[in-house]
């Protein structure tokens, strides 16, 4: 123990975690398993695929928290934990969803049109 | 003994900006100076910033093509999403629990009334990412008799929100947990920001002094139909001349 | 309205609450029994000079004075804000004043004829 443990993150409701660089991995895992389940295409799978990649990338290369923090550019690794736990929920939703079909119906028409198309006389 | 040639030095040495100086020099010169305006009344346009609000948009409208029906940039920096109906719940959670959006605050939800319309209510949220301090609103429509997908396990702000929608235009959220009344009073009639609402509203209220209560009566003003004519021969803003167009839509490539 | 709701029936639409007229009449129903076995508790907690029958009456005057709406959603919105409203009445949100206005006992009744609506001084 030869770094200093953190005593709190400075944020109201967000603890120190104990563990972070093994909770975090795991996170990463299970969006990276939730987002195979997506077709290929979809354009929500490749970015986020490609946001994680990176950041386990990053988890890979080091295991000292405060450089990791400071690669990812983040927030503390606290926070960064809380944004992964967001995005697995998300995507698991995203699997009820479907937002990658095509525009499920057009707005009626002059619907968005600025200032109002007037309709009578 | 020392101090004394120092000062004179120093206040010989001073450099020539007495007010009296400058005015002189105002005076003489004839020349209309073009003044580089430190205030200006209209926001400048950042193509920067532009640039990279209509990069996010063609990146949600990428994300979620399911919903998105129009991406635009309105006032030159405000970036607007215009969705489905349907599409509340799922575009807000999007924006509020992805890496690259982050929307975590909900800072308002607005009604706008267009009777014209066949959808004649617009339900305006607008968004705060705290982490990239940028704001984003989403817009979709709805009619009375519609409802609409409530966002409240989404945004726990949206509580007292969609109250103050529900009871100013009269649109029903669906799974709300406690929709009801919160701005006018009980036994109130009407919803006071449609446009079809009048002005003095439906009913008056007073005390009465036989009856010891207060009563509420109908009330009837007759007021004509009038027709506002807005334009005129005279330009009104000559300040905002320049100033960014309402609205321009960002390109997708729809599906 | 009518041909409004003739429209929007052939439109189609998302529901409110009912899929059809019956689940969309047995909440109208719901709505109406509930109010009824209220009013006695009613009548006490606000202390109004109003009997029980009378009430009655009343809340059968306010449920039928909507007996024309048919189409499923309009239904469903009135039952909502009847239900709304019960509840500020049975949680004393609600003043008396508030559940006298029901019975506009204060209102005079309109002008008919020439002369008073002449002395009424309006149109």
């Amino acid at each position: 123990m030869s770094q200093v443990t953190k005593l709190t993150t400075g944020l109201t409701g967000l603890v120190v975690s104990k563990n972070p660089h093994h909770t975090l991995g795991i996170l990463y895992n299970k969006i990276m398993r939730t987002l195979q389940n997506m077709p290929e295409g979809a354009a929500y799978r490749k970015h986020t695929e490609s946001v994680i990649k990176e950041r386990t990338a990053i988890l890979k290369s080091t295991t000292d928290v405060a450089s990791i923090e400071k690669k990812i550019g983040c927030g503390q690794i606290e926070e960064v934990i809380m944004q992964a736990e967001n995005e697995l929920i998300l995507a698991r939703k995203m699997m009820a969803w479907k937002p990658w079909e095509p525009l499920m119906k057009e707005a009626p028409p002059n619907q968005w049109s600025w200032p109002p198309v007037q309709s009578r006389s | 003994m020392l101090l004394r040639p120092i000062l004179s030095k120093l206040v010989r040495n001073r450099p020539l900006n007495s007010p009296l100086i400058q005015n002189a020099s105002r005076v003489f010169s004839t020349e209309v100076e073009k003044l580089e305006e430190t205030r200006p009344t209209v926001r400048k346009p950042n193509p920067v910033a532009r640039g990279q609000l209509a990069d996010f948009g063609k990146y949600v409208a990428e994300c979620m093509p399911k919903y998105i029906q129009k991406i635009q940039i309105t006032a030159g920096d405000e970036l607007e999403l215009l969705i489905a109906p349907e599409g509340v719940v799922p575009v807000l959670q999007f924006l509020k629990d992805h890496h690259n959006a982050q929307f975590t605050n909900l800072s308002d939800i607005a009604g706008m009334d267009v009777p014209a319309r066949p959808y004649r209510f617009e339900i305006i949220y607008n968004l705060l990412s705290v982490r990239f301090n940028s704001r984003i609103r989403v817009k979709t429509y709805t009619d009375e008799l519609t409802p609409i997908e409530s966002c409240n396990d989404v945004h726990k702000a949206a509580n007292w929100y969609e109250r103050e929608i529900w009871d100013m235009y009269g649109v029903f959220f669906s799974n709300h947990p406690d929709l009801r009344r919160i701005l006018t009073d009980y036994g109130f009639e009407g919803h006071p920001f449609r446009k079809d609402f009048p002005l003095s509203g439906y009913v008056e209220v007073r005390y009465d002094d036989e009856k010891k209560r207060v009563v509420v009566e109908p009330l009837e003003l007759a007021q004509e139909f009038r027709k506002f004519e807005l334009s005129a021969p005279w330009e009104q803003f000559p300040n905002f001349r320049n100033a960014n167009p309402a609205s321009e839509e960002v390109p997708t490539d729809k599906k | 309205m009518t041909s409004q709701a003739v429209r929007k029936t052939l439109k189609e639409v998302k529901p409110i609450l009912s899929l059809n007229r019956d689940e969309a009449r047995r909440r109208v129903l719901n709505l109406y029994k509930t109010w009824y076995r209220q009013l006695p508790y009613i009548v006490q907690t606000y202390d109004i000079p109003v009997s029980v029958d009378k009430c009655k009456k009343k809340l059968r005057e306010e449920f039928t004075k909507y007996s024309e709406s048919n189409d499923i959603r309009l239904v469903d919105m009135l039952v909502i804000k009847g239900q709304m409203e019960l509840k500020e009445v049975v949680n004393v949100w609600k003043q008396k004043g508030h559940i006298m206005a029901y019975f506009k006992d204060t209102v005079e009744p309109k002008p008919k004829d020439f002369l008073s609506k002449f002395l009424n001084g309006k149109d």
